[in-house]
C-alpha cells in the first residue's frame, strides 16, 4: 500500500513538473468592466474565441465583471506589471468620469499601456412608442409642452448618461430630465420598451429587436450625420442640429510598464483577428459596430476631444 | 421552444458534458452519504472548478452534485440510521426498519427508483414551466422586481430556525455585507475602508466558503472524530422488490413528485419540507398505514420522490427571476453569472440553446444518478468510511485553494477566515447563518430595484401598488407572512400545552 | 521518542481534563441581542464616513444600509425584551454551555488555518502551506498511522497540482 502511495505521489510530482516546463503559451485574461451581456463583453468574447486560430503563443480569455470604475480600480490595484492581464477602458472613464466625478477613479491613463481599440459605435436614443417621437423636431415639440421625462442609461456617469444629459441640456430642457441608471445597456433598452422610462440611450444592437417589434421609435443618433446604412439607416444625427456627440470606443489596455514586446504581440494578434473577414461582417451586421483599430495618438486625440466636449457642457450636465 | 431543442441537443451531447455530469453525480453521492458533510458544502468546494468551464459542463457538474445529493443521503439513512442529508431523515423512518428486516437492497432500490422518478419529473417540469414563467418575468418592471425580492426574502421564515427575529437580523447582516463595494446606482464606494480589494464587494463564493465550509472544520473541536463503519455486505443480498411492492410505489411516487415540484418552486421551502409533507400525504392515502415507521415501501418512495422532485423546480425561480429556490442553487447562480448568463427571459431567447441544453441535461443527470446508484452504491458505502482525520485537512486545502482561485488573491483567504470566525460566533449564539446567504444573494437586486423605483417616481411609494403584478406579489407576501405568524402561534401553543 | 510523545499526550490530557470542567452557560438570545445591538450601532455610526452620497439623490446610497442597521438594532431590542420578560416571569430561557476545552481546540484549529495562510502569503507557495495543513491536522487528531500521513500529503500535492495545471491558478 505504502509503495503504491509513494509511487502515485512521485508520478503526480513528476507529471506536474513536466507539464509546467513544457508550457510555452501564455494565457491573457481580458477583463471587461461592464455587463457580460454588453457589446464590449460580447466582442471581447468573440476575439478571445479566435485567439488560438491566430496565435500559438497567446490565448485570450474573456472575463466580464460589471462595476465600471470600481472594476478598473480593482484591476489597477491588484495587477502587477508582469501579470498577463488586460482590461477594457473607454472615454467614459478617461474623459467623462475623470471630470464629472473624479473621486470615483483611483487611476489615470498613465497607469495603462495601450494595446488596441476594437470598434467604434454610434449610440442611439429610442423613445417609448406611445410617445410617437421619431425625430429631433418631434422631441423638441414634446419637450416644449413642459413634459418631465426619464432617460434610461447604462450607469450613472458613463458615455450614454453624459450624451443624454448634454443633449437635453443643450436643447434647454435639462431641468425636465431625469436620468435613471441601469446596470447594463440591455436593461436600459428593456426599460424603455416596457414603458418604465420615456427614453433610453443604448448601442444600436441592443434596441434593434424592440425597435423591429414596434415597442420603441428611434429619435436620434449621437453622431455628426444621419446613420447611413443598416436597420437604423436614416436616423438623424444630433451633430446636424449642433448638439454634442462622439462615438464610443473601448480600448484594450495592459498594465503600465508591461513588456513592450508582449504588448506589440497582443496588438498584432488583435489586428489579425479584426482583419478577419468573418469578424468584420459579424461586427457590422450583427453587432452594428465598425472595426476601428487605432494608434495611441488617435486614442489620446479621442480622449482629449471628449474631454473638451465634457468641459464645454460641464455646467449644463453637472447641474 | 422547439427551435432550441436541436441546437441544444447538439451542444449537450459531448463527451465533456457527460463526463462532468457523471463526476458530479459521483462526488455528490459521496458527500451526501457522509453524515456531517452536506451537498451545499460540496457545491461550494467544487464551484471554483466550474470557473474555467463553459456554462453547460459547469452546470452539468454542479447539477450532478445537487441531484445526487437528493439520493445519496438515503444510503447512510438506510444502512446506519443516520441521514446523510437533512431531507433523508424522512427516508430513514422506513428505510432503516426495512433494512433491519434483512431487505437492505430493496430499501436502497426503492429509494433509487423513487429518486430517479422524482428527479426526471422535476426536470420535465423545469423544461416546460420555466419558459412560461420567464415570459411573465419579462413583463416585470423595477417596482415588481423589488416586490419579487421581498417575496424571496420571506424565505427567511423557512430557514431561520426557532426565532424569526434572529433570522431577520442575520438576513440584515447579509444584506449589509452585500452593500460593501461600489454603490450599484452611483458607483461610489461603500464600506471599503480605502481597501482596493473591497471596491468590487465581497464575492459570494468566498463568503460561503467561510460561512459554511470552514466553520465545519472549526466544529471538529466539538467532538472526537471516528471512522464511520458501514456493513456493505448487507447490500449484496439477493432480495428484490416484489410486483405488489412495485405497484404500491407508483401512486405515492407520482403524488410526491407533484408536491415536490410545487414546494420547490416556492423559494425557501426546500427538500426537507417536501419530504415530510409528502410522507404525511402518502400515509394518509395509504391502505397500509400500520406499516409506516416499520419499513413501509410507500413511505420510502414518497420521501425520496419528493426530495428529488425539488431539484429541478428550485431552478425555475432562479433561471427566470434570479431568486434562488434554496441555498444550493443560490451558489449555482455564480456559475451562471460568470458565464454571462443573467436570469430572465433573455436566457430563454438569446441564449436559448444553452438554457435548453442545461434543462435537458438535468434529465440525463437523473438517468446517470440511477445508473451510478444501481451499480456503485456498494462503492459509495465504502467511501463513506473515509476517516475524518484525512477528510478534514483535504476540505481545508480545497477551501483555501478555492478561495484563492476566485480572484487569485490571498486577501480572499483572509475573508474566508473572518467569515468562519463570524459563523462560529453565530453558532455559539444560536443565530442562523443561512439567512446571511440569502441577504448576500438578494442584497444588490433588492436595493437597486428599491432605489430605482423611488427614483422613477421622485420618492412616491405608490409605485409599489402601481400594477396588477405588484398587487399579486403584495398579496403573496402578506399571505406568506400571515402563514408564518399563524404557524409560529400554533408552535407556541403546542409548547404551552406540552 | 515514543516516551516523549506519550508524556506530551499525558500532559495535554491532564490540561484538557482541567479545561473541560470549566464551563460557562450563557442565555443565547440575550447574548445575541447584545452582540448585534452593538454591531448595529457601530455600523450605523460608520455609515456617514463610509458612504459617499451624491447630490440630489432621491434615495441615497446611505439609505439602504441605514435601514438595515435600524432593522438589526430593532430586532436585537425585540429579542432582548422577549428574553428579559421571560426571565421576569421566571420562565425558562434558551441557554448554551460554552466549554473552555472546545473553545481552546477551536482556537488551535483557527491557529492552524492562520499559519496555513501565512505560509502561503509569505512564501507564495500554496503547496508548502498545504503540506503544513496536512501534517498539523493529523497531529491535532493525534493520528499515528503513517499511511494517513502519506495519503493526506499526496492529496496536498494533488490539489495544488489540479489547481495549478488544470485551472491555471499560479500559487
Amino acid at each position: 500500500m505504502k509503495k503504491i502511495i509513494s509511487l502515485v505521489l512521485s508520478v503526480v510530482m513528476v507529471c506536474t513538473c513536466l507539464v509546467g516546463c513544457g508550457d510555452k503559451t501564455e494565457t491573457w485574461t481580458v477583463t471587461c468592466p461592464w455587463a457580460p451581456s454588453g457589446v464590449a463583453a460580447v466582442v471581447s468574447q468573440k476575439a478571445a474565441s479566435l485567439s488560438t486560430e491566430y496565435s500559438k503563443d497567446i490565448i485570450l480569455v474573456a472575463d466580464a465583471i460589471k462595476g465600471d470604475a470600481a472594476t478598473v480600480n480593482t484591476w489597477v490595484a491588484s495587477t502587477k506589471v508582469s501579470d498577463p492581464e488586460l482590461v477594457f477602458a473607454g472615454e467614459g472613464l478617461f474623459s467623462i468620469t475623470s471630470i464629472l466625478d473624479p473621486a470615483k477613479l483611483q487611476f489615470t491613463y498613465e497607469d495603462f499601456s495601450y494595446v488596441e481599440n476594437l470598434y467604434s459605435s454610434i449610440f442611439v436614443m429610442s423613445a417609448d412608442a406611445k410617445l410617437g417621437i421619431d425625430s429631433i423636431d418631434s422631441l423638441k415639440a414634446y419637450m416644449e409642452e413642459g413634459n418631465e421625462i426619464s432617460v434610461a442609461t447604462n450607469g450613472a456617469t458613463g458615455s450614454e448618461a453624459f450624451l443624454a444629459a448634454a443633449l437635453f441640456g443643450a436643447m434647454g430642457y435639462g431641468d425636465q430630465l431625469k436620468l435613471v441608471a441601469y446596470s447594463s445597456a440591455a436593461e436600459a433598452a428593456q426599460a424603455v420598451a416596457r414603458g418604465e422610462t420615456n427614453f433610453a440611450v443604448s448601442h444600436q444592437s441592443q434596441i434593434l429587436e424592440t425597435f423591429q417589434q414596434g415597442g420603441v421609435t428611434m429619435v436620434c443618433a449621437f453622431d455628426g450625420e444621419d446613420i447611413a446604412d443598416g436597420p437604423f439607416a436614416g436616423v438623424e444625427g444630433v451633430g446636424k442640429h449642433g448638439y454634442p456627440y462622439f462615438r464610443n470606443r473601448c480600448f484594450i489596455m495592459a498594465r503600465s510598464g508591461a513588456d513592450e514586446n508582449k504588448v506589440a504581440a497582443l496588438k498584432s494578434l488583435y489586428g489579425q483577428i479584426l482583419a478577419d473577414e468573418e469578424v468584420a461582417t459579424w461586427l457590422s451586421d450583427t453587432m452594428l459596430l465598425e472595426v476601428d483599430t487605432m494608434t495611441e495618438e488617435q486614442v489620446l486625440e479621442h480622449i482629449d476631444n471628449v474631454k473638451n466636449i465634457v468641459n464645454e457642457y460641464y455646467d449644463l450636465v453637472a447641474n | 421552444m422547439l427551435e432550441y431543442i436541436g441546437p441544444a441537443l447538439q451542444q449537450l451531447f459531448t463527451f465533456e458534458n457527460f463526463l462532468w455530469m457523471n463526476l458530479g453525480v459521483f462526488i455528490g453521492s459521496i458527500f451526501a452519504a457522509i453524515p456531517g458533510l452536506s451537498v451545499i458544502l460540496c457545491i461550494i468546494l467544487f464551484l471554483p472548478f466550474t470557473y474555467k468551464m463553459t456554462a453547460i459542463p459547469g452546470m452539468m457538474f454542479l447539477l450532478g452534485i445537487y441531484c445526487a445529493g437528493g439520493y445519496g443521503g438515503s444510503v447512510s439513512a438506510i444502512l446506519i440510521n443516520t441521514p446523510g442529508t437533512p431531507h433523508a431523515a424522512t427516508t430513514m423512518l422506513d428505510g432503516h426498519p426495512l433494512s433491519k428486516k434483512g431487505r437492505t437492497k430493496t430499501a436502497l432500490r426503492i429509494a433509487l427508483y423513487a429518486s430517479t422518478f422524482g428527479g426526471i419529473f422535476s426536470a420535465l417540469s423545469l423544461l416546460f414551466l420555466a419558459p412560461q414563467v420567464a415570459k411573465i418575468a419579462a413583463q416585470l418592471g423595477t417596482a415588481e422586481y423589488f416586490l419579487v425580492c421581498l417575496f424571496g426574502l420571506t424565505i427567511i421564515a423557512g430557514i431561520s430556525g426557532k426565532s424569526l427575529i434572529k433570522g431577520i437580523i442575520s438576513a440584515a447582516l447579509g444584506l449589509l455585507i452585500s452593500c460593501v463595494g461600489a454603490d450599484p446606482l452611483t458607483g461610489y464606494d461603500r464600506f471599503t475602508f480605502g481597501n482596493a480589494r473591497l471596491y468590487m464587494g465581497l464575492d459570494l463564493a468566498i463568503c460561503l466558503i467561510g460561512l459554511f465550509a470552514l466553520v465545519e472544520i472549526l466544529g471538529k473541536a466539538e467532538g472526537k472524530v471516528g471512522p464511520l463503519k458501514l456493513d456493505t455486505s448487507k447490500i449484496k443480498t439477493e432480495d428484490k422488490i416484489t410486483k405488489e411492492e412495485g405497484k404500491r410505489m407508483i401512486l405515492p411516487a407520482v403524488v410526491s413528485s407533484i408536491i415536490g415540484v410545487i414546494i420547490g418552486i416556492i423559494p425557501g421551502t426546500g427538500a426537507s419540507m417536501a419530504s415530510w409533507f409528502s410522507y404525511d400525504r402518502a400515509k394518509a392515502m395509504s391502505k397500509h398505514k400500520e406499516e409506516f415507521g416499520h419499513g413501509s415501501v410507500e413511505g420510502i418512495a414518497a420521501a425520496e420522490a419528493a426530495n428529488n422532485a425539488v431539484t429541478g423546480a428550485t431552478l425555475i425561480p432562479l433561471l427566470t427571476l434570479g431568486i434562488p429556490g434554496d441555498g444550493c442553487v443560490a451558489i449555482m447562480l455564480s456559475a451562471l453569472m460568470i458565464n454571462g448568463l443573467n436570469p430572465g427571459l433573455s436566457l430563454f431567447t438569446t441564449q436559448g440553446d444553452i438554457m435548453y441544453a442545461i434543462m435537458i441535461g438535468l434529465i440525463f443527470v437523473n438517468i446517470f444518478m440511477f445508473l451510478q446508484g444501481r451499480y456503485l452504491t456498494d462503492m459509495f458505502a465504502k467511501i463513506v468510511s473515509v476517516p475524518q482525520e484525512i477528510l478534514t485537512p483535504i476540505i481545508v486545502m480545497f477551501c483555501f485553494a478555492g478561495a484563492f482561485s476566485v480572484n487569485k488573491s490571498y486577501f480572499d483567504v483572509v475573508v474566508i477566515l473572518v467569515f468562519a470566525a463570524i459563523a462560529w460566533i453565530m453558532k455559539k449564539l444560536d443565530m442562523p447563518t443561512v439567512p446571511i446567504l440569502l441577504g448576500l444573494v438578494l442584497g444588490n437586486m433588492t436595493e437597486t430595484n428599491f432605489r430605482r423605483a423611488l427614483l422613477l417616481t421622485d420618492g412616491n411609494f405608490s409605485i409599489f401598488v402601481g400594477s396588477w403584478y405588484c398587487i399579486v406579489f403584495l398579496v403573496l407576501i402578506i399571505a406568506a407572512i400571515s402563514m408564518i405568524i399563524v404557524n409560529k402561534m400554533k408552535e407556541a401553543k403546542k409548547g404551552v400545552v406540552k | 521518542m515514543r516516551d516523549f510523545i506519550r508524556n506530551m499526550e499525558e500532559k495535554l490530557d491532564s490540561m484538557g481534563a482541567k479545561l473541560e470542567k470549566k464551563e460557562i452557560t450563557i442565555p443565547t438570545d440575550l447574548a445575541a441581542a447584545a452582540v448585534f445591538f452593538v454591531m448595529g450601532i457601530v455600523l450605523l455610526l460608520l455609515v456617514p464616513g463610509q458612504v459617499t452620497v451624491g447630490k440630489d439623490e432621491v434615495v441615497s446610497g446611505a439609505a439602504f444600509p441605514t435601514y438595515l442597521c435600524y432593522i438589526m438594532i430593532g430586532g436585537s431590542i425585540l429579542v432582548a425584551v422577549k428574553d428579559i420578560l421571560k426571565i421576569a416571569r421566571k420562565e425558562e430561557v434558551d441557554t448554551k454551555t460554552i466549554n473552555t476545552l472546545v473553545e481552546v481546540k477551536a482556537l488551535i484549529i483557527f491557529g492552524i488555518l492562520v499559519v496555513f495562510w501565512l505560509i502561503c502569503r509569505l512564501t507564495g507557495l500554496f503547496v508548502l502551506g498545504a503540506l503544513f495543513c496536512a501534517v498539523s491536522f493529523l497531529l491535532f487528531f493525534r493520528c499515528k498511522k503513517k499511511s494517513y500521513y502519506m495519503i493526506t500529503i499526496t492529496f496536498a500535492v494533488g490539489i495544488w497540482a489540479a489547481f495549478r495545471f488544470i485551472l491555471n491558478v499560479s500559487f
